[in-house]
């Protein structure tokens, strides 16, 4: 790589990565503001927004409710999804792909749209303003995702091993619990993380949805920011992200130490 | 051979949607006899050797082995999936391609089967494939993944992990032809030894010298049936059938070791 162009090279990337970033990280000063209004930090610095986010029972309630209907619907993702994943990997036609291509679908038709739908048919169903809904319709949302890294991880596995299974006196549960899903776990691992975050951060559907009801922590944002401009919202807002973060180094980390056992191996 | 006979196959046939792979083949297999089968690529023989222990289902025709039929309960009525599993694994499998767990250490690859199929306890699992590893020269790899072990080593892990389920048959689907060469004899090696012990064999191979000196019968398969078989040194210096003649100039200067 040339000197002289990388110096400006590396000042250009640094640009685009703070115009990438920073937008997200401002709230992080906003959020320690001593003021009651959202506002840069002037004069001094305050936990006190961060202890209202941890103390008033609105915020708690949110937390609690998006952490659970986050795990639910991931839990429901990553059954489904896994399950479809070793099928059409089991099967492997044409029409399989054809399966797969449809578990894209929610990743590709516009949020609002579906919300629109699924509210038209939550509303015969007598879902809406239910945390169920609002579970079930995320753990749909959140199906690609599984279904993508899963298929990406069972890509590297020799579908023989299954037969090798079933020649040592393997039942079909066995080989599905011993054989398949042990050489999976890190597409599963990753599937589940991104459909939790996906959840975590999703704010139609639960508006479509939850209608009154429900409030989580993106929708009490939401609220937040039309009713009064309360600095917790800086507070909430570093606390998703720092969060999401942390998933994600998990992610990540989990990653490395394949890489790091896949080159141990070779 | 005077033992008594240990595999009956009558009448297998199977078809892969039009195509008819095996057509009303049988063979009997004796107890501790060791049998070859060969034919050219597309004669069925892979195929016959996965309906033997059910890998695959045929159309029709029966495998019965020592007093169970594979499908049948005792009462003659039809297994369920879970009960053919247990039937299955009176049969060792061997594959071409070894294929080994890869998230498993040999010694785990060879402990999986007692222990969750057999209901062993782990340490006798563990106790068991370390047994079996030290007995096919594998006593220093025990703690090694697939990945880390040469073909001809994880082929001899496959051998292990079939011998640990102690079947009354093992069955060779062509288990030298995803070798390279110099790695070729150590697994040859460790069948010629299985079968001096007595184990019951079925290999499909293209090893003539090893079909030669270990076998006691060879079967020569061709368009789904079997054509000729007999001692392998008649069979080979004698054939009576214009294919396995045709077979056998192609194979020779090729491939005997």
């Amino acid at each position: 790589m040339a000197q002289d162009g990388g110096a400006l090279r590396r000042v250009l990337a640094g640009l685009i990565l703070a115009f990438l970033v920073l937008p997200a990280f401002v709230v992080f000063p906003v959020s320690l503001t001593p003021n009651r209004y959202l506002s840069l930090p002037s004069g001094g610095v305050s936990w006190q927004h961060w202890q209202t986010l941890f103390t008033d029972p609105v915020w708690l309630s949110g937390i609690r409710e998006s952490v659970l209907i986050a795990s639910l619907s991931t839990a429901l993702a990553l059954a489904a999804g896994t399950a479809c994943a070793i099928g059409c990997w089991r099967l492997g036609s044409r029409l399989t792909d054809m399966v797969r291509s449809a578990m894209i679908l929610p990743l590709m038709i516009p949020t609002i749209v579906y919300a629109l739908g699924i509210y038209r048919f939550y509303v015969e169903l007598d879902l809406i303003g239910t945390m169920l809904g609002v579970i079930l319709a995320h753990a749909v949302t959140g199906l690609p995702y599984v279904v993508l890294t899963v298929t990406a991880s069972l890509a590297n596995l020799d579908p023989a091993l299954e037969r090798a299974a079933r020649s040592l006196g393997a039942s079909v549960p066995q080989t599905l619990t011993r054989v398949i899903v042990p050489n999976i776990i890190p597409g599963i691992l990753s599937g589940g993380i991104f459909a939790f975050i996906h959840s975590w951060d999703e704010l139609i559907i639960v508006i479509f949805i939850g209608g009154r009801e429900l409030f989580t922590l993106p929708q009490l944002i939401w609220d937040g920011i039309n009713e009064n401009l309360d600095p917790a919202i800086a507070a909430v807002a570093s606390a998703l992200i720092l969060f999401t973060l942390a998933v994600l180094l998990v992610e990540l980390g989990l990653r490395r130490r394949r890489q790091f056992r896949a080159a141990r191996d070779t | 051979m005077v033992t008594p006979v240990l595999v009956e196959a009558r009448g297998i046939t199977k078809r892969f949607g039009p195509r008819t792979v095996l057509e009303d083949v049988d063979l009997d297999v004796h107890e501790g006899e060791t049998v070859v089968i060969i034919g050219a690529s597309g004669s069925g023989k892979t195929t016959f050797l996965r309906c033997l222990n059910r890998l695959e289902t045929p159309e029709t025709g029966q495998v019965r082995i020592a007093d169970v039929t594979l499908g049948r309960r005792s009462d003659g009525r039809p297994a369920d999936e879970r009960e053919l599993s247990q039937q299955r694994r009176l049969f060792g499998f061997v594959f071409q391609r070894f294929n080994l767990f890869p998230h498993l250490t040999a010694m785990q690859n060879v402990a999986l089967g007692p222990r969750r199929v057999l209901g062993v306890r782990r340490a006798e699992a563990e106790a068991r494939a370390v047994h079996e590893l030290t007995r096919l020269g594998l006593a220093e790899h025990v703690g090694k993944r697939p990945g880390q072990l040469s073909g001809g080593q994880q082929q001899r892990v496959a051998i292990a992990r079939a011998l640990a389920m102690d079947p009354r048959v093992i069955l060779f689907d062509e288990p030298t032809s995803a070798l390279d060469p110099e790695l070729v004899q150590e697994v040859l090696d460790a069948m010629r030894a299985l079968a001096g012990e007595g184990m019951t064999m079925v290999v499909v191979t293209h090893e003539m010298r090893f079909a030669r000196s270990v076998a006691h019968r060879a079967v020569f398969m061709a368009d789904g049936r079997i054509v000729e078989q007999g001692v392998p040194n008649d069979l080979f210096g004698a054939p009576r059938d214009e294919r396995l003649r045709r077979f056998l100039r192609h194979l020779e200067p090729h491939h005997d070791r």
